[in-house]
């Protein structure tokens, strides 16, 4: 009645050289292989596959985010670091929206990743924060900072992309919208 | 709103860290000299920042939904469920504890098993007659030397052919030539001969109780003068554990002393006939008396485990009461007596020995086959 994992595991070394240098390969193997035993946990303490997807992603972000801060020591197995930080996730998810958290089905061991968690929720504020700023900035707006921002496009290409007679047209264009989003940003 | 744009590019481009060297120097200054123009950097930093941090976890989250993607998230699902079984379902939520009780009860099993197994007397009851036949050469000199004797002394018997098969200890229940020794040094004889420092005289087993493992010889020779009033009396009670016994016994040609104390009320295996006694035994001493310090007849000693040292086996002297009363009472004259004083109370060792050696005998059997 052993449940098997895919395939093949990353070692934690690999895990972690892979965060640092940016490697897909490295993000896919891990988000494989331990996505089953999240699953078991969301799925037996009340939650379902949707809900253990995000619980799953967000407890990869906080990896990512303490591997890049550099200040990230493998104390324990990964695998029991990104099953607490779910299972912290989770258990804030459940008492949110006044579940019962008691009598939690546990697979694993836990370790204490209260301050992790912490951390990652204000980060998560910020970025939910963006998202909203950034949804309700409306089109081309969204787009061009979008373009420049995340998918560091160019000025030029931007200007070529929404067909602008010159770049001082598509930069004064870019300032508005900044403008915007950063009052947005700020206000909320 | 020209000169806005302009700083905004130029504050992106100083956190962005594309201004040269002398750019740099010039719009540090102008950030020193105006606030607004500072405040503008910090909150451009902390826009910036947030941006990154967004854009991070917006291309974490397209690459997590990619691999995501390749996962067959139903039938996974199917299998990590909950069960519907309680079994099952406590077999997954407790597989941990369940091992961790397994483990322990398998450990429990086993302590208890080898407490038991340690409880049990590893050894085997080996009765403590000679087997003559098996002696080695040394002592096969010592079987010659009871033949001689046997000759020298003319006794009447028709069987110097034969060679002892087996030899044990006996002690005088009477002064008209009952002896008592073990049901198992005579059991099967054809001739029995007892032996003391006046001779050998001719006996014959008169009563026996192979489960007691007792036996009661009567000296049949004519040759055989009665003994004074003996000297010992066989004790009513039993002996507690502690209590200094010694024996005396034939496991060579003179009598031997052994000395110990009982130190268990049970024999093999919890036998409550016995007492387990520590005295170092040899096969010869089987039927000897075993006596408490003041002369009191505590057990009759029957063998020793073969496996551990000291532990030797001795009837209990209940069970010689029990065998002479199975003895005519008018045909025992000057019979031992039962929890009276005895003789030897108060004397040292050696004139006990002295006194009570005349009393226990050399038992020598005879098979004709």
């Amino acid at each position: 009645m052993s449940i098997k994992f895919s395939s093949d595991i990353p070692t934690d070394r690999e895990v972690v050289l892979g965060i640092l240098n940016n490697s897909v390969e490295a993000l896919n193997k891990l988000y494989l292989a331990y996505f089953p035993m999240v699953l078991q946990f969301i799925l037996n303490n009340s939650g379902d596959e949707d809900d253990a997807k995000d619980v799953y992603q967000e407890s990869i972000i906080v990896l990512y985010n303490k591997v890049r801060s550099g200040n990230f020591e493998l104390s324990s197995k990964l695998k029991t670091y990104i099953y607490s930080v779910s299972r912290r996730i989770w258990l804030k998810k459940l008492t949110q929206q006044s579940r019962k958290t008691n009598n939690i089905a546990d697979f694993e061991d836990v370790l204490a990743v209260d301050d992790n968690v912490e951390l990652h929720e204000e980060k998560d504020m910020q970025f939910d924060k963006m998202k909203v700023a950034l949804d309700s900035l409306g089109e081309p707006c969204k787009t061009i900072i979008q373009d420049f921002y995340i998918h560091n496009h160019s000025m030029q290409e931007i200007c070529e992309k929404f067909g602008y007679t010159n770049t001082d047209n598509a930069k004064t264009q870019k300032y508005k919208c900044l403008q915007r989003l950063k009052k947005l940003f700020f206000q909320s | 709103m020209r000169n806005e744009i302009e700083l905004e590019a130029i504050i992106e481009d100083y956190l962005k860290g594309k201004l040269t060297a002398e750019e740099r120097v010039a719009f540090e200054q102008l950030r020193g000299n105006d606030p607004v123009v500072d405040h503008k950097v910090v909150a451009h930093k902390v826009f910036l920042d947030s941006m990154a941090q967004y854009a991070h976890v917006v291309k974490l989250k397209e690459q997590m939904d990619a691999a995501h993607s390749q996962i067959d998230v139903a039938a996974l699902a199917e299998n990590l469920r909950p069960h519907p079984s309680k079994l099952v379902k406590l077999w997954r939520n407790n597989r941990s504890a369940v091992a961790i009780a397994a483990s322990f009860i398998l450990l429990a099993m086993v302590s208890l098993y080898s407490i038991q197994s340690n409880n049990k007397q590893a050894g085997t009851f080996e009765a403590m007659s000679k087997d003559m036949a098996r002696l080695r050469s040394t002592q096969n000199t010592l079987i010659r030397d009871i033949k001689t004797r046997e000759a020298n002394n003319n006794s009447n018997n028709n069987n110097n052919n034969n060679n002892a098969r087996f030899g044990g200890t006996g002690f005088a229940i009477s002064g008209n030539g009952y002896i008592v020794t073990n049901y198992h040094v005579v059991r099967g004889a054809d001739s029995v001969y007892v032996q003391n420092s006046n001779g050998s005289y001719k006996a014959k087993s008169f009563y026996s109780d192979p489960v007691n493992d007792i036996a009661i010889l009567k000296i049949s020779d004519k040759r055989f003068e009665s003994l004074p009033a003996l000297p010992y009396t066989i004790k009513r009670g039993t002996s507690g554990i502690g209590e200094s016994v010694f024996t005396l016994g034939f496991p060579k040609d003179d009598i031997v002393l052994g000395d110990g104390y009982v130190s268990s009320r049970n024999g093999i295996n919890g036998d409550t006939l016995a007492y387990q006694v520590a005295i170092p035994v040899n096969p010869g001493n089987s039927g000897g008396p075993l006596l408490d310090n003041s002369g009191n007849v505590v057990g009759i000693i029957n063998g020793k485990e073969n496996k551990t040292d000291g532990a030797t086996f001795a009837v209990k002297s209940k069970y010689i009461m029990e065998a002479l009363n199975a003895v005519p009472q008018d045909s025992l004259s000057r019979k031992v007596s039962y929890g009276k004083k005895s003789s030897l109370r108060g004397l040292k060792r050696n004139k006990q020995v002295q006194k009570m050696q005349d009393y226990v005998f050399m038992i020598k059997v005879y098979n004709n086959n």
